[in-house]
């Protein structure tokens, strides 16, 4: 579970060049325990590339990320909590669903039941599928999957990248529960997306790259 | 932390069991050395017997480079390397899992082939525990040298001729080292002194390579 003790995740000055295209600059944020950023902009205008900076995945060529007013790479703690759903679902197509979530587990050095495990993939609308390689699923239901990740791994930071793509209405509208929940137990949610999220707006900061 | 580590290692076994087929790879090229090159060079088993140490030791480095490519790519592909890295277990301790894991994957099926190999290419009966023992401390090295490489290039598409180039000058010293005391041994000599460096040499891979594969594997990410 998300920890009660607030955190503070914060973004300084960062500037992005990729390709030689400068990307953003001057940019900074901070948000709290139970606060949204939701990344906004066109296609290209980095996005992306500023969630793999808040991951630590990339290096801004200027400014820094902080968490709790210490950088995120000089930070022991960081990385473990923070769970990231990119653009790859992070799954392996030669595992079984099942598969997949157990070793997701046990490689982040948690020893969930397999009930557990059982009841988030009947949530993800999955369980018909438990046992199929996940190569053989749809791009939609592979998404589940990995945000199915998210209810088992119950990290501080979640980092979506556009969580909602190849989704369907009723998946979407359970999964808004599961981030209102998530925000609701302290969490924090920095998430891009083109669709609006049903999540309590109060609490929401918007950063628009375009 | 071992738990983890375990983790990876049985993770990727199964994997690779999945894709057996690709396991094969190693055992063909060894196969195809041991059988064409009598035909194209002699059938004098003398001659081919002095031959051997270093053909086996090309053909073990060779179907080492091959492998390597491999190692990180998936990985980068489905976006798993990610969830490596957001871990709360050191990186390089991981990545040493999936290294360890390529070794068994890769030189498993050459420690079972090998003294056949050898037979195939009328290396003196002495030699052969030698021989063996220098393709059980030199892939090792072979791994771990070559992940770095693979680690560098995974970003990259057609990466294999740049992965080549990096790490091949550094197979260079198991390679001299690993056929030196096979030929030693070939001839009755001390092997000692080879089997020593290979032996340093391994450790001091295993302790710097992870670090530096961990490193690179970061500069790829970004």
């Amino acid at each position: 579970m998300p920890t009660q003790a607030p955190r503070l995740l914060e973004a300084h000055d960062l500037k992005c060049i990729r390709g030689g295209k400068e990307l953003f600059s001057g940019l900074g944020f901070s948000i709290v325990s139970g606060e949204t950023l939701v990344v906004k902009g066109s296609n290209g205008s980095g996005k992306t590339s500023l969630l793999r900076i808040i991951c630590g995945f990339n290096q801004p060529a200027a400014g820094r990320v902080t968490w709790c007013s210490e950088s995120i790479h000089g930070h022991e703690n960081y990385r473990q909590q923070v769970s990231y759903v990119g653009h790859q679902s992070g799954v392996k197509p030669d595992l079984t669903v099942m598969e997949n979530l157990v070793f997701m587990q046990r490689l982040a050095g948690e020893n969930s039941q397999e009930p557990e495990i059982r009841d988030v993939v009947r949530a993800a609308g999955l369980f018909g599928q438990r046992n199929m390689m996940t190569g053989k699923l749809s791009a939609g239901q592979k998404r589940r999957l990995a945000l199915a990740k998210l209810q088992l791994q119950q990290k501080d930071v979640w980092v979506l990248d556009e969580p909602l793509t190849a989704l369907d209405k009723e998946f979407i509208a359970s999964f808004e529960q599961v981030l209102k929940a998530h925000l609701e137990n302290r969490g924090i949610l920095v998430v891009t997306t083109h669709r609006e999220l049903k999540i309590p707006e109060h609490r929401v900061k918007r950063i628009n790259l375009s | 932390m071992l738990d983890v580590f375990l983790t990876v290692i049985r993770r990727d076994l199964l994997l690779a069991y999945r894709r057996r087929a690709d396991l094969m790879n190693p055992i063909l090229l060894y196969v195809i050395v041991a059988t064409l090159f009598p035909l194209g060079i002699s059938p004098d088993a003398e001659f081919l017997g002095k031959l051997a140490p270093g053909l086996v030791w090309v053909t073990t480095l060779l179907a080492a480079l091959i492998s390597m490519e491999s190692i990180f790519r998936q990985d980068f592909e489905d976006g798993s390397i990610e969830q490596l890295f957001l871990n709360s277990h050191p990186f390089s301790v991981l990545i040493l899992g999936k290294v360890v894991a390529h070794w068994l994957i890769t030189a498993g099926p050459m420690l079972l082939i090998v003294p056949l190999m050898a037979m195939l290419l009328h290396m003196p009966v002495q030699a052969v525990p030698v021989l063996w023992i220098t393709i059980l401390l030199g892939t090792p090295i072979l791994s771990l040298v070559g992940a770095i490489g693979a680690a560098l290039t995974a970003g990259f598409r057609g990466g294999g001729v740049l992965l080549g180039l990096l790490v091949l000058p550094l197979y260079v010293p198991v390679l001299i080292f690993a056929s030196s005391a096979v030929s030693a041994a070939a001839d009755g000599l001390a092997v000692s002194g080879q089997l020593a460096m290979l032996g340093a040499g391994l450790i001091l891979a295993l302790l710097l390579a992870p670090l530096a594969i961990s490193a690179s594997l970061k500069i790829s990410m970004g």
